[in-house]
């Protein structure tokens, strides 16, 4: 199985990544591949550039990259637009989703869609199918008919948040998703409707990368592959077993491995 | 400030009227308001002369609206077109008003002028000749929606008064369009008299041409129980000032207003507001937006004047504001002046403009630059725009903004 997958082309290629902001170096060389198919996670200490590493592969306008870069289905991304990376289907969900006020959280969400769907060549939705569509799409993560005509995020509680950007991904059906600390911030229950629903929405087709503290979510969405980062690099790749015993060991068994990198 | 001139040598009008005599030798007297004053101090003065730089116009020439037909059940009257109305039905009357009663309403208003805050006032009864004032008193109930244009003409300096008398009871839609020809100004005075339990949904679509000019002031004046909600926009003038004035002359009032003004180029509209409570019990809700673009100016300044005699007033003004050049400028000033204490007041401005993480979060979700920003000023309209009646189901109000050059 591994194997077979292995021989399809990776949906994403991150190649010895380097990138600042303001001169201040932050990814000092990080590589990873995604195949349909697979899951990842990313775990590793606060402030080790693991959402800086998500938003620049959705193309963040603040970070400089200053070697190597990014493969999307075999092409090279580093000079498209965000809009541009998220319409052919990479999809990034926030750490920290923003609010917009005044912006309606309805219309955001068939505007996106629609650019999507513009993409793949399937026909732009007006405010009448997409309430068809949405509707379908709100069962997966039993959110409330009542967010959508509210501004976009704006007062939602931390775990509504996380909930409306799954919502999101399940509108987008991006080829590759990366949520970054989608569990933070959830109950129990929300966690599991939210690992259910990225079940869900994902495929063989599809690839996904989990940013996580917690062992919790990886226990729902079991990934093939934990990557450990550190200081801007990725300096541990295992199975799933290596969350286990970070979860045991804690950060300080990893940084021997950086003196082995 | 050909006007002026004229006015102060007394050959401005020819065949005056009671009301315009005495109007005009007020304004002789004391011919501009004072440039200092709360109200003008703001006024861009060259805007402001150019209003004044055109002959009174006393003919109307025939007026084609430019939009939408009207529906059997809509009422749709154009000031200066020998408007006659007189309709009595088996639910509701809307009877014009006789001209003992206009001049007795209108010379007690002009009595209480002052210089400055009702000088627009004192301009428009000063030109406004009886062609140009329609004064209408509507009574009843399940009466059809009425729509009311007052419209300039070009090369000229045009001035249209309505006044209307809501009787006891009545429940009124109405929609005020006000239209600004190229090269031209528009002197615009409405009066309201909402009675005992009459409720009026009013709405004011205010734009221009070209080089079109606006002074639109509108006096509301509100009994107990009445209900005066009120929806507007201006845009599309090189200089607008929109001065409304409300009164709940005994409390026990209701009044919401959303307004919004929208400048571009090097435009400059404002929106001055005073609502005073009279009485105990009344209540307010308040937001204006201004949105200004390129090199233009938008001013709000909002007051709220509350006596001793208006305990338990509950009053709230927001003013919102997005500006999207950095040459443009918003002036914003709610002021309070609370003399009761027992009072519920709170006011805010608040100023923003598009920022950089909400426009990454637009971007991660496929939406382009020009489409996010268009998204967030149609919904930053929509509040508003779905606030003024009739127009949103027949009127392309939002179309016209986001497309407009
Ligand atoms: N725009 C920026 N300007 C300055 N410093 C930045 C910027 N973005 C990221 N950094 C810094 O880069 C480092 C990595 O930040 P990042 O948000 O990627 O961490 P993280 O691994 O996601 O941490 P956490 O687990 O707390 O979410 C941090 O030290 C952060 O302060
Ligand atoms: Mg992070």
């Amino acid at each position: 199985m591994q194997s077979k997958m292995k021989e399809s082309e990776p949906i994403l290629e991150v190649e010895n990544l380097s990138a600042s902001t303001d001169n201040l170096p932050i990814l000092k060389g990080v590589s990873l591949t995604v195949h349909p198919g697979e899951i990842h996670a990313i775990m590793g200490r606060n402030g080790c550039g693991k959402s800086t590493l998500s938003k620049i592969i959705a193309g963040h306008p603040s970070y400089n990259i200053t070697n190597g870069g990014i493969k999307f289905l075999g092409e090279n991304i580093n000079s498209l637009e965000p809009e541009e990376r998220a319409q052919s289907g990479i999809f990034l969900g926030f750490q920290y989703p923003i609010e917009i006020p005044g912006v309606s959280n309805l219309e955001f969400l068939r505007v996106s869609t629609n650019a999507r769907r513009k993409f793949l060549n399937k026909e732009e939705l007006d405010t009448f199918d997409f309430e068809e569509l949405v509707k379908e799409k709100l069962e997966i993560v039993k959110m409330d008919h009542a967010f959508l005509s509210r501004s976009v995020n704006q007062g939602f509680s931390g775990g509504e948040k996380k909930r409306n950007e799954i919502l999101q991904m399940a509108l987008l059906e991006p080829k590759i998703a990366i949520l970054d600390e989608t569990d933070s911030g959830l109950d129990i229950d929300a966690l599991r409707i939210v690992a259910s629903g990225i079940k869900k929405i994902s495929s063989a087709q599809t690839g996904i990368i989990l940013i996580t503290h917690y062992q919790r979510l990886l226990d729902e969405i079991k990934p093939n592959y934990v990557h450990v980062m550190s200081d801007g690099q990725i300096i541990k790749t295992g199975d799933s077993d290596l969350a286990l015993e970070l979860e045991k060991k804690g950060y300080e068994w990893t940084d021997n491995f950086i003196k082995e990198t | 400030m050909e006007i002026i001139e004229k006015i102060k040598t007394n050959k401005s009008i020819d065949n005056q009227t009671e009301i315009q005599k005495i109007c005009l030798d007020k304004l002789r007297s004391r011919p501009l308001p004072n440039p200092k004053s709360e109200q003008w101090r703001l006024a861009n003065k060259s805007k402001f002369s150019n209003f004044l730089d055109y002959p009174v116009n006393e003919k109307n020439p025939k007026f084609d609206t430019p939009f939408p037909n009207t529906s059997k059940s809509t009422i749709r009257l154009v000031i200066g077109n020998n408007c006659q109305i007189n309709l009595i039905e088996k639910n509701y009357s809307i009877q014009q008003l006789t001209q003992d009663e206009l001049d007795k309403y209108i010379k007690s208003q002009i009595f209480c002028f002052d210089q400055n805050e009702n000088w627009s006032d004192l301009l428009n009864l000063s030109l406004s000749n009886a062609k140009n004032i329609l004064g209408l008193k509507i009574n009843g109930s399940k009466i059809p929606p009425i729509e009311i244009f007052s419209h300039s003409s070009g090369n000229s300096l045009n001035a249209k008064t309505l006044v209307i008398f809501l009787e006891k009871n009545c429940d009124v839609e109405l929609l005020q369009v006000n239209l600004g020809k190229e090269n031209s100004s528009l002197s615009q005075l409405t009066y309201f008299c909402l009675e005992e339990n009459s409720s009026l949904n009013h709405g004011v679509v205010s734009y221009g041409e070209n080089r079109s000019n606006l002074l639109n002031s509108l006096k509301v004046i509100q009994q107990k129980n009445s209900e005066y909600n009120l929806g507007s926009l201006h845009f599309k003038f090189d200089y607008a000032r929109f001065e409304i004035s409300i009164k709940q002359s005994d409390g026990y009032a209701k009044t919401n207003i959303k307004g919004m003004q929208v400048t571009k180029k090097d435009e400059q509209i404002s929106t001055y507001t005073k609502i005073e409570f009279n009485g105990p019990n009344g209540f307010l809700d308040q937001i204006n937006k201004s949105l200004a673009d390129d090199e233009s100016h938008a001013i709000f300044e909002g007051s709220i004047i509350v006596p001793k005699i208006a305990q338990k007033t509950d009053a709230s003004q927001l003013s919102r504001n997005l500006l999207l050049s950095n040459l443009a400028q918003i002036d914003t000033k709610p002021q309070l002046e609370i003399i009761a204490d027992d009072v519920k007041c709170k006011h805010g401005a608040t100023i923003s403009q598009l920022n950089e993480d909400e426009l990454f979060y637009m971007r991660s979700r496929g939406i382009t630059l020009p489409e996010a920003s268009k998204l967030q000023l149609s919904s930053y309209f929509q509040e508003i725009i779905s606030f003024i009646p009739i127009s949103k189901d027949r009127w392309d109000l939002l179309d016209k903004l986001l497309n407009e050059k």
